[in-house]
């Protein structure tokens, strides 16, 4: 095999089957016209180093091959570039926040390593921030490829682009908060009209929060401490109960669902009655998968050196006063199994409460319109 | 101040990428294969990497603007491009809209 069969072959395995022939067979036409005319000018034969220059000057197979090739060029290209930059901006910044707090609350709860909670918040942050990475990577090379581009991306309108100053931390605050930057240019006089919020920025925020969470429950993302406790220096294991397995399928469905909800509140964050009828189909969802967790009865089961406690209760512990005396129990395995189970009942409460407080709120936007 | 010589580099290829479809169009109102094309722009000042024009006259020829076909030449099958009757019709327009673009880049500079 000679070099323009060996370079002509390295092309044609970039290319397309059914244009492999037609293109190899014009190239090799060309590099034997420029080897033909480099030999006329020196009045001999090519030498193997010769014809090899002019083969590199024609280019690498894989950029020549490239060249042919009809779809994108890129992963992310110069469109989508602007999108996928501000996505993995903003899924970091939460993914920041979110192992910032895991490790707030190892070190307040008297960790005795901080050392090693810090590598481990560390380790955890970039092995998550790099799946990020590459799961909106790999979404912007299929919508790439596929030529695919969402209506919020193409129709958007200037009132819908609040969210996107969240990609400044500075900015987390007031849209928590709900104040405005000092508008010292303003004359104190006029009227002072409060900004109205765009909703897209709660819509957008638990868009990425329960993505971080469906990640996590499918296990790509892992957060190091999630599941041990300090107890007295040293870890105790936390098992799921069966429920949560039982459960799997019809909790990663909720997730999904909330997701679809947050993704169509984005595209359309006007269309009130639409996505109140789909909040009301979720939260009642919502309601019957804590109401699953509440009457499984058993939740946690703590594991330290062999000694086992379950973090489990029932409606008995519905009353103010065992949640007056929360924390008043033993520090032992036991004990604090006894303080979880308590908060464990009492956020399967609160989330029931909360869940049944949007059906209303939203039956009424439903009926409102507004 | 002194010239970025990259930077000019860079916007003297920007600045060329367009016209290079135009000039290419305009050589072929004569039939040529992709060789004697290269060297019939490059006589006229305008040097194109082949990797660069044998796709840009297969995409051409997709979107209907060249007709090609393979004939024996010189012993040797080659594969030679025309203007198509809508290529002949688009090169029309570009040159008049070049024609444009120069008339009014000229009162400017």
């Amino acid at each position: 095999m000679d070099l323009i069969d060996r370079y002509l072959n390295a092309v044609a395995a970039q290319l397309p089957q059914d244009e492999r022939a037609d293109i190899t067979a014009e190239l090799r036409d060309l590099i034997l016209s420029r080897f033909e005319a480099k030999e006329e000018a020196l009045g001999r034969a090519l030498t193997e180093d010769e014809q090899e220059a002019i083969l590199r000057e024609i280019g690498h197979p894989l950029v020549v091959a490239a060249r042919y090739r009809k779809g994108p060029d890129s992963l992310v290209g110069p469109e989508l570039f602007p999108y996928w930059l501000f996505g993995v901006k903003a899924g970091l910044m939460v993914l920041a926040a979110v192992f910032a707090l895991t490790l707030f609350i190892r070190v307040i709860g008297g960790s005795d390593n901080f050392g090693q909670d810090i590598a481990q918040a560390f380790h955890g942050f970039f092995g998550a921030g790099l799946t990020l990475i590459g799961a909106a990577t790999l979404a912007a090379a299929i919508f790439e490829h596929q030529g695919i581009r969402p209506a919020f991306l193409t129709r958007w309108r200037v009132k819908d682009l609040g969210a996107f100053g969240l990609a400044d931390p500075a900015a987390w605050g007031m849209s928590m908060t709900g104040t405005e930057p000092a508008q010292a240019t303003k004359p104190s006089w006029m009227p002072r009209r409060r900004a109205s919020t765009w909703p897209g920025g709660e819509y957008l925020f638990s868009f990425l929060a329960t993505g971080m969470f469906v990640l996590w429950w499918i296990g790509v993302i892992h957060f190091p401490g999630l599941m041990s406790i300090e107890l007295r220096g040293e870890d105790a294991l936390v098992r799921g109960a069966p429920i949560w397995s039982i459960l799997f399928g019809p909790i990663l469905l909720y997730a999904f669902a909330q997701m679809a909800v947050d993704l169509a509140s984005l595209v359309r964050p006007y269309a009130v009655r639409a996505r109140a009828a789909a909040r009301i189909v979720v939260a009642g969802a919502g309601l019957w998968l804590t109401w699953v967790i509440f009457e499984a009865g058993h939740w946690f089961t703590l594991t330290r050196d062999g000694e086992t406690a379950r973090i489990a209760g029932d409606w008995t512990m519905l009353d103010f006063d065992t949640l007056r005396n929360l924390g008043d129990g033993a520090r032992d395995l036991v004990g604090i199994a006894s303080t979880l189970s308590v908060v464990m009942v009492w956020v399967l409460a609160i989330s029931a409460i909360s869940l049944a407080f949007r059906v209303l709120a939203d039956l009424g936007r439903l009926a409102r319109g507004m | 101040m002194s010239l970025d010589p990259d930077l000019y580099e860079s916007m003297r290829l920007e600045l060329r990428r367009g016209s290079l479809v135009l000039a290419v169009l305009a050589c072929l109102r004569t039939e040529r294969y992709g060789y004697t094309l290269r060297q019939a722009l490059a006589a006229d000042g305008l040097e194109m990497e082949e990797s660069t024009l044998y796709p840009l006259l297969r995409r051409l020829e997709s979107q209907g603007l060249l007709n090609s076909e393979w004939r024996e030449e010189e012993k040797r099958k080659k594969r030679f491009y025309v203007l198509s009757p809508g290529g002949v019709s688009m090169l029309a327009a570009l040159a008049d809209e070049w024609r444009g673009i120069n008339a009014s880049l000229d009162k400017i500079l």
